[in-house]
Parts: C-alpha cells; structure tokens; sequence
C-alpha cells in the first residue's frame, strides 16, 4: 500500500526525535505520514540555532514550508511562509539556521537522502525549481479555480502545480464563519497541515492548530465549518475535482463508482475505450488498452516513466488493508458483509454461462 | 526511455531501512490511536449527520460554490444495515 489513512493528527501532542540520518542529520523531526514501500514521507523539521549544512542535492523531489525562523539557503532566505519545490537531483546551497526554525518537508519519490555536492544532478529537472514566499508574494484566489467548486470564504494560493498530473501544492484559508453544508471526496489523495485555527468536518470533528491529514482518494469528508477561520498548506498528488453529495453513509467504494459513473455520462467515448482495458469478453470491445503500458500522448511522449506518474499507476488503494488494526469483531461483521456482497455480484455477473477475468478496468470488481 | 534522477538513486542505506521500519511501526500505531478516537466520536458524529440532512432539506445543500439545492425527503439515503455505515477511517 501506500500511505494509511491518516486523519486526523494533532502532532503537537508528539515529541520531536533526532534525524541521525542523511538529509538532515542533527536537526529533529516528527514524522507526519510516511509511505511505507517507498519512504517517501511528510516531516514537520525543527532546526535547532547553529543548525548548518553543507550544499548537496536529495534523489527524490522536495518540497518546503517555513512555518517559523529564518534559513539561509545558499544566497536565499526563507522566513516564515517561504515555499520551495526542489526537484530531485536540484543542488542546494550551504543552509544555516541561526536562531531556530520549524518547516513543513516533503520528499515525494523516497526517503530522505543527501549527497553533498555543489552542482545539480545532470538528470535534474531544474525547470521545475520553485521558491517563493508565500505570505508576501502570492494572492489569495476564489476557490472557485476548480468546478464544482467550495463556497465563498475557502481561498487559495497556487503555490506549484504540476502540468502532467495537475498535482498541487497551495495554502488555503477559511474565513471566520465559513461553513459549506456538502459531502466532498476526489479521485487524488489530499493532505493538509493546519498553520493556524480549526476547521471542523463531519466525520472527523475539529482540525486545529498543528492538525494534519493525509487522506487517500474516494473518502467522505464534510460538511465543513470553520467559526474563527485558519490557514493550512494543502497538496494533492493529482488532479483534484469535487464530487459533492449528501450521503453521510456511503464507503470509497461507492464514491469511486459514483466517480466512473460520472465519466461514463460525461466522457462515455473515454470510459469505453479504457473500460475495454484487461477485459477479454469474447463480445465485447477488445483490450485498447493494455495496462502494462501508458497510452500513448502524442503531446508528452514518455510520460509514464516519470518517478511521480508510475507512483500514482501503480498505487492501489482497496480501503481494507488497515483492517487487522480495527476492532476484531468489527472487522469480521465488515468482510463478511463484503463477502456476502462479492459472492452475490460475481453469481450475478457470471450468469451468461462464459469464462472471461476480470482485469484493473473492471470498477464493479473490489477484491 | 526517458531517465530521471530517480533511476539513479542509489539503495537505500541500513540506517534508512531501520529508520523506515521503525516509523512503519510507529505510524500503525498512530493509525490504530486514530481509529480509536474516531470510534469514540460515533454517538457525536450521528448526531452531526442528522443536523446535516436537516440542512441539507431546510437550507439546502452546496451542490457548487454558494449554489443550494433544498433536497426533498425522498432524496435522502437512509442509514444502510452494514458495519461500516460510521467508519470513517479507511
């Protein structure tokens, strides 16, 4: 799998520990969320006054946020509010912390790594090099930049968005009072780490200061309020669209039908042709696509091989891998009812007397 | 084939792998701590669902930006007879 389901987590409640490894080697960390096949991870950093490094590049793409304190970075500064997207393989310069500082720290592709050196990786995507202050240089943006689209008062500041998978990197905001009386799930993973204030969903209760989530795609969350307004930096890890709804009770299984149901009655073209993928019905459509490889884009040749595009293909999220740590008998009512369901659907399926597999592209098949 | 820093990302280290299996363990444990909590929220959360659906048929639901819709009754799901009807960690 790739990361649980975190949501929520206040880790002021946890103490730092110190980094005795690579990156950041005598700095401390709490670790927010980690995948746990490859590493890559979401730190909260506390560097410590005195804290130096010396120039080096990390072989997975990094991403910042100065929460509090001041970094020098070769002739940079970072305050406060300053994000950065470093690609992997990106040189960065000497880092120096005089007085302290605590930052949010991303490592998208891997575990933490540092090799010192001061020239860039040949194979660095420099292009993709962002770094600016967020507080001072960037404006707040209606919500509305996505359709369906949040209520008035939830605002956003696009802080990197990546044009191959439209992930995204933002700070967003909740004025006081804010409240949008909707379910919302997406497609993407989300995640969030609160600077500053509460907000409060349905599910979950509050969200404060120093609250966290990473939640995997196709997850009920809101109704959403917020009765003093907060800041929190977001990302998703693709693209992101509101499925809104008014059904407290349903799973990720049925949002993510409810998803393809939409492609089906708006790109019907589309879902036939990837719904054809891996399925061998001797009538039916033949396999356009085969799923061991990418379809082809004319525009961006090569796609597939990107680091952060075979991470997403080959994430799998079934929602019952965490289930030996939910209460036991719990977790037997759930699969057997899971069970019972299954078995009825593939009856039901089968009935036209022919073997055929079932391949990725079947949505009504959850094992 | 394109090539990418990544491809050329050297093993990771022991002290890595022992840090990620430490942290593994430790985040099942944070996971668990979670779902536990949020078990404990169930009675709280059916209350916060019945108040929903109240708005959601007298004010109206947000079906995009500040746009409403007021749902009629026969719209509205009934609580379905499985487990996982108030699981919302997954």
């Amino acid at each position: 799998m790739a990361r649980p389901h975190i949501e929520p987590y206040v880790e002021f409640n946890e103490d730092y520990r110190a980094f005795d490894f690579a990156a950041y080697k005598g700095a401390e960390y709490k670790v927010l969320s980690l995948d746990v096949d490859t590493g890559a991870s979401s730190l909260k950093v506390k560097f410590n006054g005195g804290y130096t490094r010396k120039p080096g590049l990390c072989y997975s793409d990094m991403e910042i946020f100065v929460l509090s304190g001041e970094i020098k970075v070769g002739t940079e500064t970072w305050v406060e509010g300053h994000f950065a997207f470093v690609p992997a393989g990106v040189a960065l310069g000497a880092m120096e912390v005089s007085q302290g500082a605590e930052a949010i720290i991303w490592y998208n592709d891997s575990e933490p790594t540092f090799e010192e050196t001061d020239r860039d990786h040949l194979l660095a995507l420099k292009e993709g090099f962002v770094s600016v202050n967020s507080y001072l240089d960037c404006p707040w943006a209606s919500g509305s930049i996505v359709s369906p689209s949040t209520a008035t008062g939830c605002m956003i500041k696009l802080l990197r968005f990546d044009p191959i998978t439209e992930a995204m990197t933002f700070l967003y905001c909740m004025t006081p009072e804010f409240m949008q009386d909707n379910i919302s799930y997406h497609d993407c993973a989300e995640e969030s780490y609160h600077i500053w204030g509460t907000s409060w969903m349905m599910q979950f209760g509050d969200l404060p200061t120093g609250g966290y989530f990473w939640r995997p795609p196709y997850i009920n969350h809101g109704s959403f309020r917020s009765k003093l307004g907060c800041i929190a930096i977001g990302r998703t890890d693709s693209k992101l669209h509101n499925y809104f709804h008014f059904n407290p009770w349903t799973n990720p299984d049925d949002n993510q039908a409810r998803a393809a149901s939409f492609l089906y009655r708006q790109r019907p073209q589309l879902f036939r042709w990837v719904g054809a993928g891996g399925h061998n019905h001797p009538h039916g459509p033949q396999g356009q696509l085969n799923y061991q490889k990418p379809p082809h884009d004319f525009e961006t040749p090569g796609y597939g091989h990107r680091p952060d595009v075979s991470a997403l293909a080959n994430q799998s999220y079934t929602f019952r891998e965490m289930d030996h740590l939910h209460a036991d008998e719990y977790v037997h009512k759930v699969h057997h009812a899971h069970k019972v369901e299954e078995d009825h659907h593939h009856h039901h399926d089968h009935e036209h007397g022919h073997a055929h597999h079932h391949g990725d592209g079947d949505l009504d098949h959850k094992h | 084939m394109s090539k990418y820093v990544q491809d050329e990302k050297p093993p990771m280290t022991a002290e890595a792998k022992a840090w990620l299996e430490k942290e593994t363990a430790t985040q099942e444990d944070r996971y668990k701590a979670i779902v536990d909590e949020q078990d404990g929220l169930i009675p709280e959360r059916e209350k916060w669902y019945a108040e929903f659906l109240e708005i959601v048929q007298t004010k109206g639901f947000n079906f995009t930006g500040d746009q409403r819709r007021v749902i009629p009754k026969e719209e509205i799901a009934e609580k379905p007879d499985r487990p996982d009807a108030m699981r919302v960690v997954w």
